[in-house]
């Protein structure tokens, strides 16, 4: 579904440059829950940036359901942001001037959906993601797990093909973040979404089926969980992360 | 002494701990002051023009040259200060609401200082300090500034008063000094305010300030829209009584536009969230979610200030409108003085009445008019350069039929009852003076002389029913002529009839009594102020009045053309100037909230348009959303003044003489250029939050697409 192909991605001037990305390659099958670990500056979020087409490569290319998006001009990447692309950030990104409803439907209507539908179709992923109760809300009037189940459901409300998840549980407490990430392998496993997701955090790691390791803008390591159990598959990656050299903190 | 650390000055402040803290304290208000005046421009700028108009308002009250223009110029100084009290009253209010802006989106900032060790009493020293800085800091380009808006001022009056203008830039300290006292006034305010507002705080509520939610003034659907209908009807009435155009009526009325424009504002805030929330069809169409949300959250937490502001913008399209009414009344009236001296007396001479009374003809007129008149005619050989003159009687006839029709047919009000007559060759003779072509009357026919607004009537008159029943003329055996509509001194009564006059041949004029006498002069050299005194002093003590008392049955005019012109620009001076001022200060004030509110938002702007660029929102929707936003939420306090004032401006039409209504100075094109006024300087404000909020908050390959 998803080919990165030998991407890099250079930040600076002349004199001083950054490599921030160096020669990534890795596929992403329809279906998959993918998670991608690393280090503060390992270049995971510049990677997530450049999937998400926010930001762009400065060699290789990305291939999204045969689109290579380093081709497409800035109105066809808003088309394909819109409709191929679900976001979910850390902070989790509602417009507070909206309610919970109206946040899950902005991106149907960024789609040019019919608006007849619009309240239909939220309320139908609200109910299967469990926050019907709080759509008349506003961002401010809900807890942390709340908004981000909020955000997931704007992810895929537009049946968008690839979820991308920027440290989803970096704001929430552990229980908001289990549930968090139940909620996400249901996504996943019952409604088919194929999840790519930045973490810091081995434990949302675990969730994931497969895990890419970056460091210093490559691919270290990967670990397919297979048919393991995931208190097995975590203490996985957290010897990997031992091995990675990264800081206490992430480890933990 | 801040920045010097081996001068002596520091040294002392080494030794005194105290004065150290307040060099400190000092030296951040002075980086504060700097940082503020960058993140609220458009509010240092409206404060440093406010300076600049009252220090080149104050100009005017202190200015020699100006006051000594005319006699009538006396009473502008006390004009201009009432003027400016109402500008320190508006300028103190928008002083005080953005300090009290500033301080609620710094208050974690405040907090903090306090949390750190400093008593409440440093803090509000340093936020005072703070805007003292930005204060002074606009009053001295502001004067400045003033200065050379003092110039334009003096331009336009000596243009007015019809002399020559010399640029020639001072400073006046005593302006200077009175702009001072206003601005320590204004501050002075502020502070105070501000003060109490700081140390009523804890700490807990100065970081938290920020984060209070507003809420909605009337949740009860029932109870709003019970609000929003007598709001509607409290506008629809208050507009009717100010269209009432006197005095107890206006103040009923505007008291009614208050009730409207708060009621509405209240009601309308909690009633749109509603509205939408039950039609999400209607929602989700295109960007109307993000616009509708903007609007009722602008809405919800300024209802209040969105109301005054409201009300402000009616204030300032009424003072457009009334400024321009003005100016087009008073240059109306002095165009129509086409003499440069007139003089005109209904006491005809001794025996008159008598005669006049016994029906009686007058064997003599024009020997009566030169002796009514030998005074002024001595003064006027003894003191001016004579072109041309003429003294001639008017007589009145008895026939009201035009009258009458005129009343009934277009917006004529008769004064005399009948028509006003006057000879054909003192007619003819007044043409050439003035230098109009010759008119031309045919046998058996008489002529008429009238306003421009009444030709469309007189001419139609013949072909009325009304026509066949007047029987005076045709039994002179006359019909009528030509209708000529020059200025011709008809605009007051006491000129050559009132709106206009028929022109008859000699004997035929001859055969009615006689009115009044008139004596017109065509100078080489304007009459002087002097010289219009000294003839009014003859016109007083021999004309209508008999031993200092006013004859109820008689009455006069005297009228100068220079002295026309004095009273135009005068009367521009005193009421149209101060409006204007009054207008602009207004209307800064009010769009500097307006701005200073959306750009205080540039954060959540960002906000909004980074996630809906992520989400994929198309750059041309972004750059249209953004506009929309912005123009909905400058349009929402100026809709309904424009219910307001467009009906109020349209009915001008029927509150002044409708002559003045003719042409360019018509209603219509009174609202235009009110309203194009009104748009201009709101537009300015408008697109600088707009280019502000585009660089800001849009993605920079948006602006500059070459960039990406």
């Amino acid at each position: 579904m998803l080919q990165v192909k030998n991407i890099e991605k250079y930040y600076g001037s002349k004199n001083h440059v950054t490599k921030a990305l160096d020669r990534v390659s890795f596929d992403v099958e329809k279906g998959e829950f993918i998670a991608i670990m690393g280090a503060s500056g390992s270049g995971k979020t510049t990677l997530l940036n450049c999937i998400s087409t926010i930001d762009t490569v400065s060699a290789g290319s990305i291939v999204l359901e045969g689109t290579e998006i380093s081709e497409l001009a800035e109105g066809e990447l808003a088309r394909f942001r819109r409709e191929r692309l679900g976001f979910v950030f850390q902070d989790f990104n509602l417009l507070d001037t909206l309610t919970i409803e109206e946040n899950i439907g902005l991106a149907l209507m960024l789609n040019h959906s019919d608006p007849r539908f619009v309240q239909k179709q939220v309320t139908e992923v609200c109910e299967k993601l469990g926050i019907t109760d709080i759509l008349g809300k506003f961002p401010y009037q809900v807890s942390g797990g709340q908004k981000q189940r909020a955000a997931c459901a704007r992810a895929m409300v537009a049946r968008q093909s690839l979820l991308l998840a920027d440290e989803p549980t970096g704001a929430l407490d552990s229980t908001a973040s289990k549930n968090l990430l139940e909620i996400m392998t249901q996504m996943n496993q019952d409604m088919g979404a194929t999840i790519l997701m930045v973490t810091h955090d081995a434990y949302s790691a675990g969730y994931a089926s497969r895990v890419l390791f970056l460091k210093d803008g490559k691919i270290f390591n990967e670990l397919l969980r297979g048919e393991r159990p995931r208190p097995v598959f975590y203490r996985e990656i957290l010897n990997v992360l031992a091995l990675l050299g990264g800081d206490l903190s992430d480890v933990i | 002494m801040l920045s010097k650390p081996n001068t002596p000055d520091c040294a002392i402040c080494a030794d005194n701990p105290d004065r150290q803290n307040n060099s400190l304290s000092l030296k951040i208000s002075f980086r504060n002051a700097r940082r503020q005046a960058k993140d609220y421009l458009v509010y240092f700028v409206t404060i440093v023009m406010a300076a600049a108009l009252i220090y080149s308002f104050n100009g005017l009250v202190f200015s020699k040259e100006l006051l000594e223009l005319s006699v009538r110029m006396e009473y502008l100084p006390a004009m201009i200060v009432f003027a400016s009290v109402v500008v320190v009253c508006i300028i103190g209010w928008l002083v005080n609401y953005t300090t009290g802006f500033m301080l609620s989106r710094r208050s974690r900032e405040l907090g903090t200082y306090m949390l750190i060790g400093l008593e409440p009493k440093q803090v509000t020293g340093l936020f005072m300090k703070e805007n003292l800085i930005i204060g002074i800091a606009a009053f001295v380009p502001g004067t400045l500034m003033g200065s050379l808006l003092f110039q334009a001022l003096r331009a336009i009056l000596l243009t007015l008063f019809g002399i020559s203008y010399h640029f020639r830039l001072s400073f006046s300290p005593k302006a200077g000094g009175l702009t001072l006292v206003y601005f320590v006034l204004i501050y002075l305010f502020a502070q105070l305010k501000c003060r109490k507002r700081i140390r009523s705080m804890k700490i807990h509520d100065l970081i938290y300030y920020e984060k209070v939610n507003e809420e909605e003034v009337i949740q009860k659907s029932s109870r709003r829209r019970r609000i929003f209908v007598i709001s509607i009807v409290f506008g629809i009435m208050g507009t009717l009584l100010l269209m009432a155009g006197s005095t107890i009526p206006s103040f009923a009325g505007a008291a009614c536009i208050i009730v409207f424009l708060y009621g509405f504002f209240i009601s309308f805030s909690s009633g749109v969230p509603a509205w939408f929330e039950s039609r999400p069809e209607k929602k989700y169409r295109r960007q109307t979610l993000l616009v509708f949300r903007t609007l009722s959250a602008k809405l919800a937490s300024m209802g209040i200030v969105m109301a005054t502001i409201s009300l402000l913008f009616t204030a300032v399209l009424i003072s457009l409108g009334l400024g321009i009414l003005f100016s087009r009344m008073f240059d109306f009236r002095a165009q129509q003085s086409c003499f440069d001296l007139f003089i005109s007396d209904t006491d005809t001479g001794v025996g008159f009445k008598e005669q006049a009374g016994s029906g009686r003809e007058i064997e003599s007129p024009d020997a009566n008019a030169a002796g009514k008149f030998q005074e002024y005619a001595d003064y006027v050989h003894r003191n001016l350069s004579v072109a041309d003159e003429l003294q001639y009687p008017l007589y009145l006839s008895k026939d009201d039929t035009l009258t009458d029709y005129l009343e009934a047919n277009t917006r004529f009000s008769s004064f005399y009852g009948t028509d006003m007559v006057m000879r054909y060759s003192d007619y003819a003779a007044l043409r050439a003076m003035l230098g109009y072509p010759q008119a031309v009357m045919e046998p058996g026919q008489y002529l008429i002389h009238c306003m421009p607004y009444l030709k469309k009537g007189i001419e139609e008159y013949p072909l009325s029913e009304e026509y066949d029943k007047s029987v005076t003329y045709a039994k002179e055996g006359l019909t009528p002529g030509n209708v000529y509509t020059e200025i011709f001194h008809q605009y007051l009564w006491g000129g050559n009839g009132y709106n206009y006059i028929l022109i008859l041949p000699d004997d035929a004029a001859e055969k009615y009594a006689m009115h009044s006498i008139c004596y017109a002069v065509m100078t080489r050299e304007p009459v002087s102020e002097e010289q219009y005194y000294d003839l009014r002093d003859i016109f007083y003590r021999t004309g209508t009045r008999h031993d200092g008392i006013f004859d109820g049955d008689s009455y006069g005019t005297i009228d100068a053309k220079s002295q026309a012109q004095r009273a135009e620009a005068s009367e521009v001076a005193m009421f149209v100037l101060p409006l204007y001022y009054l207008a602009l200060i207004l209307s800064m004030t009010t769009v500097t909230i307006l701005t200073i509110h959306q750009l205080s938002e540039m954060n959540r702007y960002r906000q909004q348009f980074t996630l809906l660029r992520k989400l994929g929102m198309e750059p041309r929707e972004m750059i249209k959303a953004l506009r929309t936003q912005l123009a909905v939420y400058y349009a929402m306090p100026a809709v309904p003044p424009l219910f307001i004032t467009v009906p109020l401006i349209l009915n001008f039409e029927n509150i002044v003489e409708p002559e003045i209504m003719m042409g360019t100075g018509g209603a219509l094109m009174i609202l235009a250029v009110t309203l194009g006024l009104f748009a201009a300087i709101y537009a300015v404000y408008i697109l600088s939050a707009y280019s502000g909020l585009k660089r800001n908050v849009l993605p920079e390959h948006l602006i500059c697409p070459d960039r990406r």
